[in-house]
């Protein structure tokens, strides 16, 4: 493996031009363990736009900002209250930026984040058929599907979280002292984590899984949106027709209505639509439904890149 | 140890359409020529070897590791360039061959080193830096086979690398593939369907048809002495052909040449006799040179003896 025979020398005013010849690479190889994490990490800095231009930072970084920018106003109205005194707790208790109303503040940012990068992360290796390139590496297709399906699911959690954390800190700061605050603000740590985790494992798999299947990222978007969207008015409408209990099961094959009696359940409050007020199932049937739907989507998105040609 | 074994390698597609039929084949080091027309199997036998396509029947050993229980240990050591597009329009060659680097493996500096050494060595340089799309195709392929390189493989698979490049382009391909095989020490193997191509660049040829091995040998044992000697004469073809026949020999005519099946050093003297006894105008006597188009030819004109095994 001897580098090419010997080097080639221009000497001119300037100086000299070695040609060194192709050098071996004997530094360590990582392997798939490696490739696998490295891909993740490629797919959150591309959930972002990171690393691929101005241009497509902008859509993700400003869905990313406007759930801040409410997370910063729920703050700003938590400080108000505080001023205001007596009429200060009326001003808290009526603020629609709360804990269990977040969730539902900030859906359709989560909903329009998904729908536009879910079909960038994986529709592009497949529009462009870079796929071959990537299973004549030292991953696996299954390692393929899990890495980009965990990226986009670290990218929702990042663009839900960072808000509840804003309006967290925010209200612990505003309190009296940081610890009366701490000591207010603590019990809704659970549920805000369970209820990011949930929202990001079924939205961030639900997305992969439609993008998965087309190349063309405008079917994948409609895809999305469809997917969210049309079950949820099927249900209200089944609803309204009274199709009695079978037809209320249904809301659990909503992924929208699913969240929300899952924020509803855990918060201890009404959920947002009236729809699965009315309904009123039990919250643990929300977190099977929410559970069983990731697996499906994570196993159905592992399918297809089995599958696929390359 | 031999770098590729292959056993009864068998591919059947689902459409019933046998792509590789019973391969059994063992290759050592160097660069090997993989030829055969359109459709022949080439870049399925690329692809079985990667472990992108499951065979239907038979092993597959690369590197003395089994193909189905080792595939990413494997694919660490081996770079593959397919045939058609495979990459994305708006990333740079440099970050893109440095993600490929990454996705086999090698540790993020590294990767970025190797990226700059071999996109140097193909011979790409400014440019590297902006996106592929604005690439004209010489510079596609020389990414493409970049990517292949970047983690300093034991063994580089090329599926029709000089593809739609003009003769220069061609030239440089074909230069890069051999430099990379004499004086880097990587195995080669370069599925191409232009035997001029694999004749400059090759030291071992494997002749493949209709998904059935033809032939594979040492480049020079193709175009080696055949046992035909061909006779020219300026008249009387037909009289010397029958004195050959009534003196036993086999004798077939082409055109202005007489070819008779070689069947020792004898034969030499009894065309000689026929030429001077018959008084005819001799223009030469000579052995037949196999040339590599014979190999795929459906009638090999002269009905000699098999060529003697190589």
């Amino acid at each position: 493996m001897t580098a090419s025979n010997a080097p080639l020398r221009a000497s001119g005013p300037g100086g000299s031009i070695y040609d060194l010849g192709y050098q071996g690479y004997s530094g360590p190889r990582l392997g798939r363990a490696y490739a696998v994490r490295a891909l993740f990490a490629h797919t959150l800095r591309s959930a972002y736009g990171i690393g691929r231009g101005g241009r497509a930072k902008i859509i993700p970084f400003g869905l990313a900002a406007l759930p801040l920018l409410i997370a910063v106003i729920g703050v700003g109205i938590a400080a108000l209250a505080k001023q205001a005194g007596e009429l200060g707790s009326i001003v808290e208790e009526s603020s629609p930026i709360r804990y269990a109303a977040f969730s539902g503040l900030i859906s359709t940012f989560v909903i329009l984040f998904c729908a536009a990068q879910g079909p960038e992360l994986l529709g592009r290796d497949q529009r462009y058929g870079v796929l071959p390139l990537y299973f004549s590496r030292a991953l696996a297709r299954v390692d393929y599907s899990l890495a980009k399906v965990a990226g986009m699911m670290v990218a929702l959690l990042i663009l839900i979280v960072l808000p509840y954390l804003v309006l967290f800190v925010g209200r612990v700061f505003v309190a009296d002292s940081p610890v009366d605050g701490l000591a207010a603000e603590l019990p809704s740590v659970p549920p805000l984590v369970a209820q990011s985790l949930l929202t990001a494992g079924v939205l961030g798999s639900l997305a992969m899984v439609v993008s998965a299947h087309t190349p063309r990222r405008a079917y994948a978007t409609v895809g999305i949106i469809a997917a969210l969207l049309i079950p949820s008015i099927v249900v209200a409408v089944l609803h309204e027709e009274a199709f009695g209990r079978v037809g209320d099961l249904l809301v659990l094959l909503s992924p929208t209505d699913v969240l929300d009696g899952l924020n509803a359940a855990l918060f201890d409050t009404a959920a947002g639509s009236p729809v699965v007020v009315d309904i009123d199932l039990p919250g643990y049937a929300y977190l099977a439904s929410a559970i069983v739907g990731t697996v499906l989507f994570v196993a159905l998105t592992i399918r297809r890149f089995q599958r696929i040609s390359a | 140890m031999p770098l590729i074994a292959l056993e009864g390698l068998t591919k059947r597609y689902r459409a019933g359409v046998t792509a590789l039929d019973g391969l059994t084949l063992e290759l050592e080091p160097g660069i090997i020529g993989l030829v055969g027309a359109n459709g022949a199997g080439k870049s399925t036998m690329l692809k079985l070897l990667l472990g992108l396509l499951e065979p239907t029947a038979g092993s597959i050993k690369v590197l003395d590791m089994d193909v189905k229980t080792h595939g990413p240990q494997i694919r660490e050591f081996v770079g593959y360039m397919p045939e058609h597009d495979c990459l994305p329009p708006e990333a740079s060659a440099t970050d893109f061959v440095g993600h490929m680097a990454q996705m086999s493996g090698l540790p993020r500096t590294a990767a970025r080193e190797r990226t700059a050494e071999v996109l140097r060595h193909v011979g790409l340089y400014e440019e590297r830096y902006r996106a592929i799309g604005g690439y004209s195709t010489g510079m596609k392929q020389r990414v493409k086979l970049a990517q292949a390189l970047v983690h300093d493989p034991r063994l580089l698979l090329l599926d029709e690398p000089t593809n739609g490049l003009d003769p220069a382009g061609r030239d440089e391909m074909l230069d890069l593939v051999r430099r990379t095989g004499t004086e880097f020490g990587i195995a080669v193997v370069l599925a191409s369907h232009l035997l001029g191509e694999i004749e400059r660049v090759c030291n071992y040829l494997v002749a493949i048809d209709n998904g059935r091995l033809l032939r594979a040998a040492a480049l020079g044992t193709f175009t080696e002495h055949t046992g035909v000697l061909a006779v020219e004469v300026e008249e009387g073809r037909e009289r010397l052909a029958g004195a050959l026949t009534s003196n036993g020999l086999e004798v077939v005519e082409d055109g202005r040449l007489v070819l008779v099946a070689l069947q020792g050093e004898g034969t030499y003297d009894v065309v000689r006799d026929a030429v001077v006894d018959l008084g005819l105008p001799l223009v030469r006597i000579e052995q037949r040179r196999h040339s590599l188009e014979d190999l795929f030819r459906d009638d090999p004109s002269p009905e000699a003896p098999e060529a003697p095994a190589a």
